[in-house]
């Protein structure tokens, strides 16, 4: 590993300051700490935003609950406000990795990175999330730009996570046998007028499955989705599973959150 | 000519019993988490009617112990457990005639038993630790006579090479069941039980711990194990975020049941226990899947995408027989 300047600032403003085109916030570190251990990633500074009392906590207001970016996942999981709002946000926080990295992970770690099996996206996605950042408010659509690509820019630095609470939720993983990633995630949220179908792992970028979701926007029943074929060209074939069978686990997954609402 | 190949083959032991009472038992087996040092203090134990507290268990270090062969081919109880029986036997024998000196009778009229050298006529008797710390005395003296009998040495240390007349046959019988998702593929163990024949079992709980490690680990060849390169020859499956070791929750409670024919090729009646878990599970597993499966063939790990395309093939050929 090489050496690095460590920082802690004790509000935003100042650690967006400290950015440059070398430096990485630092939250939960599940993702930077082995990068950095591995040589994967090398920074001149890291920025730890940890002390940031502000950026951390749950907040429930009418129709929508917010989540601070230094929340960590075991925190969401375990929240009586959470699981009363949105129980499949509570449900996804408490299956993420293993019960050390739900006790370091943050929601804002995990968004920020936009690991392309990660759990949080789908949610962020389906739950018509809206990211609030050190300077400005981006839908969760436009948030998560491609493979490990996010909207944010230099120094900008991710403050909370807004979700609309719906009339119903679920979210389903099939993980990774290794990792315990999702080799896909799909995330249902139902409201009044629209149901989004949000999907992780099978693409290199999160996504909304506009068939499914509009098929269920007309009739919110898994038989409305039954024999749906689901095109597998963008799919990712790796390894762990081919594209073919990916998208036969999107649609499968999808009938499960459904009938588990 | 290279020495320790091929199979079969001796072991060594030594032991060393000390003025103290403490003993030392040196093999050349090796332990990596079969609890060599458990199973030897035990059978040592038994041999010199000493508590296995008093015994210490020195492996893998031919600075200190005798050249050993190893551990390998469930062999370690078979053949070095042997030696160390033979050496602590030498150990006992030597006592007797120790013993005799010192309670002042002939040899064959002492008994040895639970750690005590008996002469059976007057019922005078010295414990073994008495007759080793006679045994580290110094030579003779104005008022004190050594008890070393003419003819031997000094001191109390024993080794021994065991060489079997043939190898040990563990037998044994497993049973899995297995519930296959034809949606997902997802193979999971249901139900899993073994029955096995190792002899005489020296210790229960370590043989059973030998036998879920071996089920274990054959569960993870047959469903999850695989590695796996790329055209150039890159490993792919480098890390345990890709090579999937299998868990804790990918296993049922293993119902364990024993049988007892002792083994003819050695004094103990034991036999090779520690690889009949990983040699029995894979194939018992596999056929469970391939049973699954209508009988069709299926490759080394099961894993979920494998049985999926089986099970569609599955599908597709009933329907067509329909």
């Amino acid at each position: 590993m090489k050496t690095f300047n460590y920082h802690t600032p004790k509000d935003v403003k100042e650690a967006s300051k400290l950015a440059s085109t070398s430096s990485a916030f630092l939250a939960g570190g599940m993702t930077t700490i082995p990068s950095l251990k591995l040589g994967l990633a090398t920074y001149k500074d890291v920025i730890d935003i940890k002390s940031i009392k502000k950026l951390s906590g749950i907040k429930v207001k009418g129709k929508s609950v917010t989540i601070g970016a230094t929340t960590k996942h075991a925190e969401v999981a375990a929240s009586k406000e959470v699981k009363k709002a949105i129980p499949a946000l509570a449900k996804l926080a408490g299956n993420i990795g293993d019960a050390q990295v739900r006790n370091r992970g943050t929601i804002g770690g995990s968004i920020s990175n936009n690991d392309p099996s990660a759990c949080y996206p789908s949610a962020c996605m389906a739950l018509n999330a809206v990211i609030h950042t050190s300077s400005r408010k981006i839908p969760a659509t436009k948030f998560f730009a491609g493979m490990f690509e996010t909207a944010l820019k230099q120094g900008e630095l991710v403050e909370a996570v807004e979700f609309e609470v719906p009339e119903k939720a679920d979210y389903q993983k099939h993980p990774n046998p290794a990792s315990r990633y999702a080799i896909i995630g799909v995330f249902v949220a139902k409201y009044k007028k629209e149901v989004n179908v949000a999907v992780t792992g099978a693409k290199s970028c999160v996504y909304i499955d506009k068939d499914l979701s509009k098929k269920l926007s007309s009739s919110f029943s898994s038989s409305a989705i039954e024999g749906m074929k689901l095109g597998h060209s963008e799919m990712n074939s790796d390894m762990h599973a081919s594209s073919e069978y990916r998208a036969n686990l999107v649609s499968l997954y999808t009938k499960k959150a459904v009938e588990a609402c | 000519m290279s020495l320790g190949c091929g199979v079969g083959l001796w072991e060594s032991a030594e032991v060393r019993f000390n003025p103290t009472g403490q003993i030392s038992v040196f093999t050349g087996a090796h332990s990596h988490g079969q609890s060599h040092q458990t199973t030897f203090a035990q059978i040592a134990a038994d041999e010199l009617g000493v508590p296995m507290e008093n015994i210490d268990v020195v492996h893998g270090d031919t600075d200190k112990g005798t050249f050993g062969m190893g551990t390998y081919g469930s062999r370690s109880l078979t053949v070095g457990g042997i030696a160390i029986v033979n050496a602590c036997k030498k150990i006992v024998a030597k006592g007797k005639r120790v013993a005799a000196k010192m309670l002042e009778v002939n040899e064959d009229e002492i008994e040895f038993k639970d750690g005590e050298f008996v002469a059976l006529k007057s019922n005078k008797k010295k414990t073994i630790g008495e007759v080793a710390f006679a045994c580290y005395l110094p030579g003779q003296r104005d008022e004190m006579k050594s008890p070393i009998p003419e003819g031997d040495e000094p001191g109390l240390i024993e080794s021994s090479f065991f060489d079997p007349v043939n190898f040990s046959f563990p037998a044994g019988s497993h049973i899995c069941e297995v519930e296959i998702d034809p949606d997902t593929g997802d193979v999971k163990v249901e139900k899993y039980t073994a029955v096995d024949d190792f002899g005489r079992i020296v210790n229960p709980n370590i043989v059973e711990g030998q036998v879920h490690g071996g089920i274990a680990q054959g569960i993870g060849q047959a469903l999850h194990e695989n590695t796996q390169y790329d055209e150039t020859g890159q490993l792919m499956t480098a890390s345990y975020m890709d090579y999937t070791m299998p868990r804790a929750d990918n296993f049922p409670e293993f119902n364990l049941g024993f049988t007892c024919t002792h083994a003819t090729s050695n004094p103990l009646g034991v036999k090779g226990c520690g690889e009949a878990g990983a040699i029995a599970s894979p194939p018992t597993v596999m056929n469970a899947v391939i049973d699954a499966l209508g009988g069709q063939e299926i490759s080394m790990p099961a894993t979920a995408e494998k049985v999926w395309k089986a099970c569609k093939a599955m599908k597709k050929s009933n329907t067509k027989a329909a």
